[in-house]
């Protein structure tokens, strides 16, 4: 049994996506192990900021031998006469080293042949490994790569040393312009010197005293515990998430703790300001309510008051610039920040900031019918909620993400209304897919109102997105809006909306462009709802703009799917539609031109089904509208079964026609069924 | 006891200096016109884009408006020096030499927290781009360390290795004060006592008294004699006029008086001059290969 251990070392690893590399590695090697045969008792994933590893404990020193089969000549060219072996068969017995008696014969596809069974001694695991990982290393993909010195192979960081150590032996391959061999780097906080390693079973100890723990799950117990024992010590509550542990044991090799502190005066500043310091200050974990933080770094113990009092130095500079300009906005007013607003131009040809605020407080009046939303509240808000982005705050760039947020609290400052301010704060959500919804009505609107200008801002402004580029985000601001509408049971049509918004813009523009757009959005939107693309193509196909009736719609579709008689009302519209295909020119039915029974009898049905239809229809009851059309399938089989369309006599036909479409137009005022695909059904 | 030894702010610069010589760079000094960064020094810029290799310090004053705070935060001013270091091709042992320079002017490693902090660096007026880190000692940024990956919006193909330390930070942790200006610059006067009128002056004059109208012009007529030079082959003076045209925008951004979408549009305008500058140089200077890379884009 030997050991055999895998270090990529380099320098400092984007923490993004450092454990899914080092799981990668480990995944693949094992792989190949298994694929080859060779047999392990063990493996270990390792990582550090600096080192993705792989120890492999316990490796057999060769593959399991392997039986194979060996095919010799054809069996009539093998044995002459007299059944005794040629020439042939004998040279074949020589070079593989087979007596007579270990020849057998196996009916192929072309007849049958002589065989040998052979059992072939497996390949060193060291001439394997050598062969394979460097293939292994080549074969890791990440989302970011780059190039360093003049050497052509990629990795997210430059490779600056390799272990590949198989028991005593270094397999040495290249990579990278590095030679791998037995030396592994120390923490540099510790020493330079590389650590040699005699055998990979060294090196976790050895790395420890060189101030690495490779372990990532040791270094989380470490972390977590160490946090708990320094906030013991304190009064608070450590505010931390798994995440944000992950991401500090990512970016360090041996974590210490330290506790720093601020200066009280910055505990009335918001505490999304604060948050914002700390978090953009590393590993910083704040100590709710105090004045504290913890830091967890990755040196010496030595280095403890250093660390503190360099973190605290630096907390206090970000705080003061913050707090300058959290003073100074307060001092300048939100009023005043709106007025400001004017001299700052939105997008290309559409106005200032303040233009769109304004029209943003006309616009939102088409949302008057949502319940619950208070006009007033909901109006002062519109005209506000661009105002922060003036102040001084969210215009550096560190605070940014605190648009909307910052607002809220000037807003409060300033004395505006409590649902005011919460409305400010809340239109940005959701930011991205899967962010939190606003909670109030009138900050649900403001987001959806303002999402939807955004897109038809961006579409007037000549950035509409195609492929790639999207630089406005014009897609995320679509979805969202339309997520908002659909999760709040808004009911009001995209359509018209877009029509009203083109008109405050005054701008002329094929609002068709727009409206695709959103119905591309919508798919993609009911989609993720887990609607099949059928259902979904044949609700849009006929829809009007309203998001929420269109996935009620798919709501009804998808209940009955599973049904037999699903099949049912789509074959019976299909019957319908197909014969009205490459026909253009349809009149209104005759009632007098109508002979057969089957024709009357649809004919009524049509008209019964059409009064019906409109109650549930208004009603919004989709399941009863499915009903009504399945039962007109009776008639409709009985009409085409009975009744020829296509006779000779122009104006029957005609009539015929006119009655199929009339059906037809019953179908398309639920959705076009033609788009649905019934599993194994022939079309 | 051993008596301490004094490190001044001009002794931190000479022996980051010197290091950097015995490392082979050669010793240069800052561009005549005002500049962000370093990396807009031709030594930089122009000199990173082709395969020979080049090794250079230098020291660059870097003017950077928007963070001017009358002097009145301890680590955020609209001036400050930047050492900057080019090494290309980037040498196998950079990380140890960069950190044994921190141990050079007085920073010992075992006593301090160096932190390598992932960064994806970008210079969107210079079409340029790097991966890196910002190096971080007890949480304060002292150093820019950057392997470039394009720069004039070409694909690099030797790729060097940019370090710029941020000098008067840098010699906060070895002086260990919390104040920059309260750095000893000699025996007898701090970094305060140089510099703090300068920053107020010159926060007032980004902030309040830069005049947005004549920028602007000036920003157009430096736009336009920059594509003029650079159209009649000449590298140099054009390039100098995207130098302007980046320190003019720097101020106008600092004054307020360029609006999101505007913004975007002038880093624009003279990520171009920049471009043009690099596909110039490269045709007139570069081997074959490095040509058809030029072609291609």
């Amino acid at each position: 049994m030997i050991d055999f251990l895998l270090e990529i070392g380099f320098e400092e690893f984007p923490p993004a996506f450092l454990k899914n590399s080092a799981e990668d590695l480990s995944t693949k090697l094992t792989h190949i192990l298994k694929g080859k045969r060779i047999f392990f008792r063990s493996v270990r994933t390792l990582y550090t900021p600096r080192r993705i590893g792989t120890l492999v404990l316990g490796l057999t020193r060769k593959q399991k031998p392997q039986i194979i089969e060996i095919q010799g000549p054809p069996k009539k060219s093998a044995f002459d006469d007299n059944g005794k072996p040629t020439a042939m068969l004998l040279g074949f017995m020589k070079a593989n080293n087979f007596k007579l008696s270990q020849i057998f014969l196996k009916e192929m596809k072309k007849g049958e042949y002589t065989c040998g069974k052979k059992e072939v001694e497996g390949a060193r695991t060291h001439d394997i490994l050598y062969e394979e990982v460097p293939k292994i290393i080549r074969g890791l993909e990440f989302p970011k790569m780059m190039v360093w010195g003049d050497n052509k192979d990629r990795f997210p960081k430059p490779v600056r040393w390799v272990v590949a150590l198989l028991d005593r032996k270094p397999l040495r391959f290249e990579f990278a312009g590095v030679k791998a061999d037995r030396y592994s780097s120390p923490n540099p906080h510790f020493a330079f010197k590389p650590i040699r390693l005699e055998k990979p079973r060294e090196y976790m100890n050895f790395l420890r005293h060189g101030g690495v723990v490779v372990d990532p799950n040791e270094r989380r117990r470490v972390i977590l515990k160490r946090l708990k024992q320094e906030a013991a010590k304190m009064e608070g509550k450590p505010v931390y998430t798994d995440e944000m542990i992950e991401e500090i044991n990512c970016t360090t090799e041996y974590p210490e703790v330290v506790t720093g502190e601020f200066d009280e005066q910055y505990l009335d500043l918001p505490e999304e300001v604060l948050m914002t310091v700390l978090k953009a200050q590393g590993n910083l974990i704040w100590m709710k309510p105090t004045n504290k933080f913890i830091t967890v770094f990755s040196a010496k113990k030595k280095a403890l008051q250093n660390v503190k009092k360099g973190y605290t130095r630096v907390i206090a500079a970000k705080l003061c610039d913050a707090h300058f300009y959290y003073e100074n906005d307060l001092k300048q007013g939100l009023e005043r920040m709106l007025e400001q607003t004017k001299d700052m131009m939105w997008l290309k040809d559409l106005g200032s900031l303040h233009d769109k605020a304004m029209r943003l407080n006309q616009f939102v009046i088409m949302f008057k019918s949502v319940p619950e939303v208070d006009m007033e509240i909901l109006r002062r808000a519109a005209q506000l909620c661009k105002a922060d982005l003036l102040s001084e705050m969210v215009r550096e760039k560190d605070f940014t993400s605190l648009q909307g947020i910052m607002g809220g609290y000037y807003a409060k400052a300033d004395g505006k209304q409590e649902k005011v301010a919460a409305a400010i704060k809340e239109h940005y959500l959701p930011r991205y897919a899967g962010d939190a919804l606003p909670e109030t009505k009138e900050g649900t609107v403001l987001s959806l109102a303002d999402k939807i200008d955004n897109v038809v801002g961006a579409f007037l402004s000549g950035n509409r997105p195609s492929g790639s580029y999207d630089p406005l985000g014009v897609r995320r601001n679509g979805y969202g809006a339309i997520n908002l509408i659909d999760t709040n049971s808004i009911s009001i049509s995209l359509f018209e909306v877009i029509d009203k918004l083109l008109k405050l813009y005054k701008k002329d523009f094929d609002k068709k462009i727009i409206a695709e757009f959103f119905t591309e959005r919508v798919t993609r939107y009911l989609q993720d709802k887990k609607f099949r693309y059928d259902e979904i193509n044949a609700v849009l196909a006929t829809w009007s703009g309203d998001v929420t009736d269109a996935r009620m719609r798919c709501d009804a579709l998808k209940k009955l799917r599973g049904k037999t008689e699903f099949a049912k009302v789509v074959i019976g519209q299909k019957r319908v539609r197909n014969i009205l295909k490459g026909i253009d020119k349809i009149d209104e039915v005759n009632g007098n031109l109508l002979k057969e029974p089957a024709e009357n009898k649809l004919h009524m049905k049509g008209h019964e089904t059409s009064a019906k239809l409109e109650m549930t229809l208004k009603s919004k009851n989709y399941s009863e509208v499915l009903n009504l059309l399945l039962a007109m399938r009776a008639d409709i089989d009985k009409f085409f079964d009975d009744v020829l369309v296509m006779c000779e006599d122009e104006v029957l036909k005609n009539n015929r026609l006119a009655l199929v479409n009339y059906i037809n137009k019953l179908f398309l005022r639920f959705a076009d069924f033609s788009q649905i695909v019934i599993d194994g059904a022939k079309q | 006891m051993k008596k301490k030894k004094i490190y001044t702010f001009e002794n931190t610069i000479l022996s980051l200096k010197q290091y950097w010589q015995k490392q082979g760079c050669l010793l240069f000094e800052p561009y005549n016109s005002e500049v962000g960064a370093g990396t807009f020094n031709p030594a930089t810029f122009i000199r990173i884009l082709d395969k020979k290799p080049w090794n250079v310090c230098f020291l660059e004053v870097s003017k950077r408006p928007r963070d001017g705070r009358y002097a009145e935060n301890p680590i955020r001013v609209q001036q400050y020096y930047q050492l900057q270091i080019i090494m290309k091709p980037s040498p196998s042992e950079i990380r140890r030499t960069y950190l044994e320079s921190l141990n050079h002017i007085g920073i010992r490693l075992n006593e301090h927290e160096i932190r390598f902090v992932d960064d994806v660096w970008e210079a969107p007026t210079l079409g340029a781009y790097g991966l890196g880190w910002e190096v971080w000692i007890d949480g304060l940024e002292i150093t820019q360390f950057t392997y470039f990956q394009q720069a004039g919006g070409i694909d690099l193909s030797v790729i060097p290795v940019e370090i710029t330390y941020g000098l008067e930070r840098l010699a906060m942790i070895v002086q260990d004060v919390s104040s920059m200006f309260d750095l000893k610059w000699n025996a007898d006067l701090t970094w305060g006592d140089v510099y703090r009128q300068n920053e107020i002056e010159f926060s007032r004059y980004n902030f309040e008294k830069a005049d947005p109208k004549f920028l602007t012009s000036l920003f157009d007529t430096y736009e336009a004699e920059g594509k003029r030079l650079l159209s009649e082959g000449l590298v140099y003076p054009g390039y100098d006029c995207a130098i302007k045209c980046s320190n003019i925008f720097n101020i106008l951004e600092a004054r307020g008086s360029i609006s999101i979408s505007e913004r975007a549009k002038m880093i624009g305008r003279v990520r171009a001059l920049a471009n043009q500058t690099a596909q110039l140089y490269l045709t007139q200077n570069a081997d074959e290969n490095e040509l058809e890379a030029v072609k291609a884009k």
